[in-house]
């Protein structure tokens, strides 16, 4: 099978500091979820940044086979490649229906009516507020906004940054409800950035450790079975050794 | 008996210089607004606006008149829309490295476009005063005690369609909700794919397009010299202040406001201070309601 997305020695400095990520590099492969894992500052949210073509990075990204390095944020989204941001970044005093359009920009108007009408449904929780102001919506519901907004682009890959940040549990568990049915639906390839460990196992297919910018682990799903790869998880979770983590 | 009389002559006067203030407002907020969705987008405050709409009421007059061509009137208006929205592009080019690098060094070089656009005037023009008319249609009526001129008219009906269409724009339209987008939450907008560069120079054109509607406008009611339009956009600036500058029904109602004011303190009080009395009340909107009047007011707006 071919890879959908391969990133290659991917690096992102800022200013003169020393690199936020370091020469990672990775795989993702059509409809697979893959987890990066990693205590704050890890360089998690660098690397989807430098995914979405939102800071200058060098390395080799390669998107269905083509070179996506050198393109903008707007021509990763045309191509597939759609970020849903940590904190949401939803636009609050546009209506639910504008920030879905927002979302649906580059997309012909049919198709955007069509994939409007996919989102709502996916989501009742927002579908009974379409004309209200975002900054109204409860943060469950925000989130939820989000990630439609991100699938209104039609994407072929998400780069989900934090969607369980400051939300109830309850509200966690709905939110990844929805995304392991989005997984199950659609043929969509998923990134994602998480905090939260039995979610992230829950949806992901395989996971890498990131400490200090580098990619230090990989786990396949399977293996996150044993006991040893919980401990290597809960590791790369607190950026700590075991026995600090004990 | 004379006491009343004399209130009563004052107020007599009151409902006309309201009428014209009004009138006069209705420009003033054509040139705010622009000032606004430059400010709303960009964050950055035009000040090259004033002069780029004198430099555009100059393009008119010398292709009308014979000084440049001898286009008829509508034509001429054509050809300077055309020529400033392409001086507003120049200028977004100009400074579009340094928006996206500092808010004020934009500001600041948007300056140095107006003392460009000044210079070309000058250089072009020159130093003398002209008169420019506008093709108004020769209407006189009194109502109430009121006169009411065909000059009245048009600007009431140009502004009230330029302002009703740039709302319907704004609040209907996928450009509206992507100019939206940008002003309230840019990154958001990048995110999901918008070319941030695309709606700038929407807000910029749309605002010379403002600025060359209401220098056109408001120079009938004077004369035409390098500086008439500036010092109208002085106005203006005053009437976003009062707007809050971030809101375009704020820099529609600073507008009316600093319009009927100014009549009122010119007639009543001294038409000398009027400058004076123009930045009191920039003072006073910046220390009493610094989020603008219709923040104040408690209503706020989207746009």
């Amino acid at each position: 099978m071919t890879d959908l997305f391969a990133i290659r020695d991917l690096s992102v400095t800022y200013g003169a500091g020393a690199p936020a990520v370091e020469r990672v590099s990775f795989t993702v492969g059509a409809r697979e979820v893959v987890a990066l894992l990693g205590a704050n500052g890890a360089g998690k949210s660098s690397i989807m940044k430098a995914l979405a073509g939102l800071v200058p990075a060098s390395g080799e990204l390669l998107f269905e086979g083509e070179p996506v390095s050198a393109l903008s944020t707007r021509q990763r989204v045309a191509r597939g490649i759609v970020y849903v941001p940590e904190g949401r970044a939803i636009v609050g005093s546009l209506t639910v229906r504008e920030n879905l359009i927002l979302g649906g920009y580059q997309v012909h108007a049919a198709r955007r009516r069509e994939r409007m009408a996919m989102v709502l449904e996916l989501f009742p929780e927002i579908a009974s507020k379409v004309e209200r102001a975002a900054w109204r919506l409860s943060g469950g519901e925000q989130q939820m906004l989000a990630i439609g907004r991100g699938l209104m682009a039609g994407p072929k890959l998400l780069l989900l940054d934090e969607p369980s940040l400051g939300l109830a549990p309850l509200l966690v568990r709905r939110v990844f409800d929805r995304l392991a049915g989005i997984r199950a639906d659609g043929d969509l390839a998923i990134i994602l950035v998480e905090q939260n460990l039995q979610m992230t196992m829950r949806l992901a297919d395989g996971i890498h450790f990131l400490r200090s910018g580098r990619i230090v682990g990989h786990r396949h799903r399977d293996d996150l079975r044993t006991g040893a790869a919980r401990q290597e998880v809960i590791d790369a979770y607190l950026g700590a050794a075991s026995h600090h983590a004990a | 008996m004379t006491q009343p009389s004399a209130v009563a002559v004052l107020l007599s006067d009151l409902f006309p210089l309201v009428w014209s203030g009004l009138i006069t407002g209705c420009l003033y907020a054509l040139g705010a607004m622009g000032l606004v969705m430059i400010f709303k987008c960009s964050k950055v405050v035009n000040f090259s606006h004033g002069n780029v709409a004198g430099l555009a009421a100059f393009l008119v007059y010398g292709l009308s008149s014979g000084v440049l061509l001898q286009l008829s009137w509508g034509m001429a208006v054509g050809v300077t829309l055309v020529a400033i929205v392409a001086v507003a592009v120049l200028t977004y080019a100009l400074i579009a490295p340094l928006v996206f690098a500092s808010d004020l060094t934009a500001t600041i070089a948007t300056l140095g476009i107006g003392l460009i656009a000044q210079g070309v005037t000058l250089l072009v023009f020159g130093a003398d005063i002209v008169a420019l008319d506008l093709p108004v249609p020769p209407f006189r009526a009194t109502v109430l005690g009121l006169r009411i001129t065909g000059y009245d008219l048009t600007v009431l009906a140009v502004a009230l369609v330029t302002i009703g269409a740039l709302f319907f724009v704004i609040d209907h339209t996928k450009l509206g909700i992507a100019f939206r987008a940008m002003s309230d939450n840019p990154f958001a907008a990048e995110v999901c794919g918008l070319s941030l560069k695309a709606v700038h120079i929407f807000a910029w054109t749309v605002a010379a397009v403002l600025g060359v509607v209401g220098a056109l406008l408001i120079v009938p009611t004077t004369f035409l010299s390098v500086t008439t339009v500036a010092v109208f956009m002085l106005q203006a600036f005053a009437a976003a202040v009062v707007g809050g500058f971030t809101s375009l029904p704020g820099a529609l109602i600073g507008g009316v406001l600093i319009g009927v004011l100014m009549n009122l303190f010119t007639y009543y009080v001294s038409p000398e201070y009027s400058s004076t009395f123009l930045l009191c009340i920039i003072l006073v909107a910046l220390n009493i309601f610094p989020n603008g009047v219709l923040a104040a007011a408690g209503g706020g707006s989207r746009v």
